[in-house]
């Protein structure tokens, strides 16, 4: 009833932890029984060690929070030696988030992981290119694709391209992720924005912008997942304000065929179990299963009209 | 580690904008200078859970409290709890102070009394000297809390307008105590309360020859080490140099000189 399909990647359900909010997943082992989230995503994880951003780091907003973390990890060297077998041993799906400078580096992450044995790859694509002017891969279809193709080149395990939302349409990066060859896509990573100290009058955030997250982003999240869902075939892991299964089968219903928690795990670090109970329950309830439910508003609803023609007929 | 979900036993009001959350059990053996996230069951006015000090706690667990100051809308919703209403308690979590100092100098300022009771109660259960505890605050109305430690430390007050105790600032008794011999240069000193008075405390103790630790009240979003937000910057060997590290699992409990005070 909880089965769900990436690609060649099984899930037991579509529960998954999210990138950069919940470690390895190690750090959460004794709150939950972790053999039965969906899946577990790691960290990005980058060649060189990377400190990351000087803080403050975090600050919490209405409903959400900003973080401009930068990264902060010990490289692919210490992830393999310390890391990996530590998340071998918990039991789900590990699905690993790798992050380069350049091209190469995602290709020499990616070998390296594959040999080293992991689940499937989830390239996060919010990294800038250093070699194309610091622009972000996920802005531009070409660099998008380029990087999915050059991944798929080198994999051995399902890849699933995560895309940002801060651009003006995520459709044709999303289709360039699908050409490219991805196996999957990842929507939402989070949304660009800045918090205000009027008394300081400067930024709270020590880089002065940060990605918002939590359920502020939700209906963003769960908007762009349906667009995606719209002009792919393949499977998507909707991701962006999820905390409990209604959220999750929101995002089945928009598009998605698993879904990543991410902020909500650290309001409850048990959650994960908790949303595969209630998906369970619920789901028997109405008498479905994530199956069903996956990609339903495409298949059942007619076409939205284009936005345009939809703020038309608005009443004034 | 878990999260559960116990009940309200009573909220004491400590004047001065204070309380005293009493929680029942079970309440996990904390160590001082650990802390648990706090989240009220329902009508949670924000989103993520608030870090506190574990205050006091029955010998056998059975409850536990928190020493609350009201700064915000999380703050307000926990002293605001009914008995018998929920929190969701996670915990304990973060490196205590070390247990192999024992005849601390404890300085606290306002809020930071917290982690003091339960040391105060710890050392008397293991036998050791009384600790000293040095409470300072503005006024008499500041030292909510000091009544609890009636018998189990050896409390020095300080109020910056002379209501009650030593006239002047903490450190200023600090020094005072340094002349009068109750505290000796090489000794150790554990220090929680607001950053001006805890970068003040660690300058002096640095001028006098004491060894001095710091409990920080790093802004935290997960509290278990895995959104990388609670970022402090440091030095030394225990970081392999690293420059930064996580309040919530390396400290909140650090070492003065493994912290860059500006
Ligand atoms: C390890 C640890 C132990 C603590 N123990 C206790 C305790 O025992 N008792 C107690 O009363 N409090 C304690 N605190 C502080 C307590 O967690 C905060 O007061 C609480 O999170 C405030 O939440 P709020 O929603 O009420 O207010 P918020 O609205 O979250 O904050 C209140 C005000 O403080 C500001 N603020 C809060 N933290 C920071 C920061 N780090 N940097 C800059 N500005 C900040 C906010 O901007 C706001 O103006 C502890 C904190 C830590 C990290
Ligand atoms: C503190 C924090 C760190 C994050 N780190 C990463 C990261 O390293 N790599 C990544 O691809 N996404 C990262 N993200 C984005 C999340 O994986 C997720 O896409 C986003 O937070 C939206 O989901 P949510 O609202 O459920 O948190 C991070 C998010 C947060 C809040
Ligand atoms: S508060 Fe999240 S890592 Fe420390």
């Amino acid at each position: 009833m909880l089965e769900t399909k990436l690609g060649s990647l099984r899930l037991a359900n579509p529960v998954l932890s999210a990138s950069g909010t919940y470690g390895s997943g190690w750090e959460g082992r004794t709150f939950s029984d972790l053999s039965r989230v969906g899946g577990l995503v790691s960290k990005t994880v980058t060649l060189r060690p990377r400190h990351g951003n000087p803080p403050p780091r975090i600050w919490e907003t209405a409903s959400g929070m900003l973080n401009s973390i930068g990264l902060e990890n010990k490289g692919v060297e210490w992830f393999l030696a310390d890391t990996l077998p530590k998340m071998r041993t918990l039991g789900p799906k590990l699905i690993i988030n790798i992050g380069g400078e350049t091209l190469a580096e995602f290709v020499q992450l990616a070998e390296l992981f594959c040999s080293a044995g992991i689940d499937a790859l989830e390239v996060n694509l919010s990294c800038p290119n250093v070699q194309e002017g610091k622009l972000l891969f996920s802005t531009d279809p070409r660099m998008t694709e380029r990087t999915v193709a050059a991944v798929k080149r080198v994999a051995n395990v399902p890849v699933f391209a995560k895309l940002s939302p801060n651009v003006t349409d995520i459709t044709p990066i999303a289709r360039a992720a699908e050409q490219g060859g991805a196996d999957g896509i990842t929507a939402i990573n989070t949304l660009i924005g800045m918090a205000v100290d009027w008394r300081k009058q400067k930024p709270v955030l020590s880089r002065g912008i940060g990605g918002l997250s939590g359920p502020a982003i939700k209906p963003v999240a769960l908007r762009m997942v349906h667009e995606v869902a719209k002009c792919v075939r393949i499977p998507i892991i909707g991701v962006g304000g999820a905390r409990t299964a209604e959220d999750v089968l929101e995002f089945l219903c928009a598009g998605a065929s698993a879904v990543e928690i991410g902020t909500a795990s650290f309001v409850d670090p048990a959650v994960f179990v908790g949303i595969v109970d209630d998906l369970e329950r619920l789901l028997t309830e109405v008498g479905s299963s994530v199956g069903a439910m996956s990609r339903s508003m495409l298949r059942n609803l007619p076409q939205p009209p284009p936005m345009h023609g939809r703020q038309a007929e608005l009443p004034r | 580690m878990q999260t559960k979900l116990l009940r309200v036993r009573r909220v004491r009001d400590l004047g001065g904008d204070s309380f005293a959350l009493e929680i029942d059990g079970p309440i996990p053996t904390t160590l001082p200078g650990q802390f648990f996230m706090l989240r009220t069951e329902r009508h949670w006015p924000v989103l993520l859970p608030r870090p506190f000090s574990l205050f006091d706690r029955a010998a056998d667990g059975s409850w536990g409290s928190f020493l609350i100051k009201v700064a915000g809308p999380g703050t307000k919703a926990l002293v605001e709890q009914r008995t018998g209403e929920g929190v969701h308690v996670t915990g304990p979590l973060g490196r205590p102070f070390s247990d192999d100092v024992l005849e601390p100098v404890c300085i606290a300022g306002g809020i930071g009394l917290a982690p003091f009771l339960s040391l105060a109660r710890r050392y008397r259960e293991l036998g050791r000297p009384l600790p000293r505890l040095l409470f300072g605050g503005r006024n008499q109305a500041a030292l909510a809390g000091i009544e609890d430690f009636a018998g189990i430390a050896r409390v020095f007050a300080s109020t910056d307008d002379g209501s009650h105790g030593f006239h002047g600032l903490v450190t200023q008794l600090l020094d005072s105590l340094l002349v009068s011999k109750v505290v000796q240069p090489g000794e150790t000193v554990f220090c929680c309360g607001p950053d001006r008075m805890m970068h003040a405390v660690a300058k002096l103790c640095e001028q006098r020859g004491l060894r001095c630790f710091l409990s920080l009240e790093t802004y935290m979003a997960c509290g278990f080490g895995v959104c990388n937000g609670c970022t402090v910057e440091v030095q030394g060997p225990r970081f392999h140099g690293w420059p930064y590290s996580k309040a919530c699992q390396d400290g909140p409990v650090y070492e003065s000189c493994e912290l860059s005070l500006h």
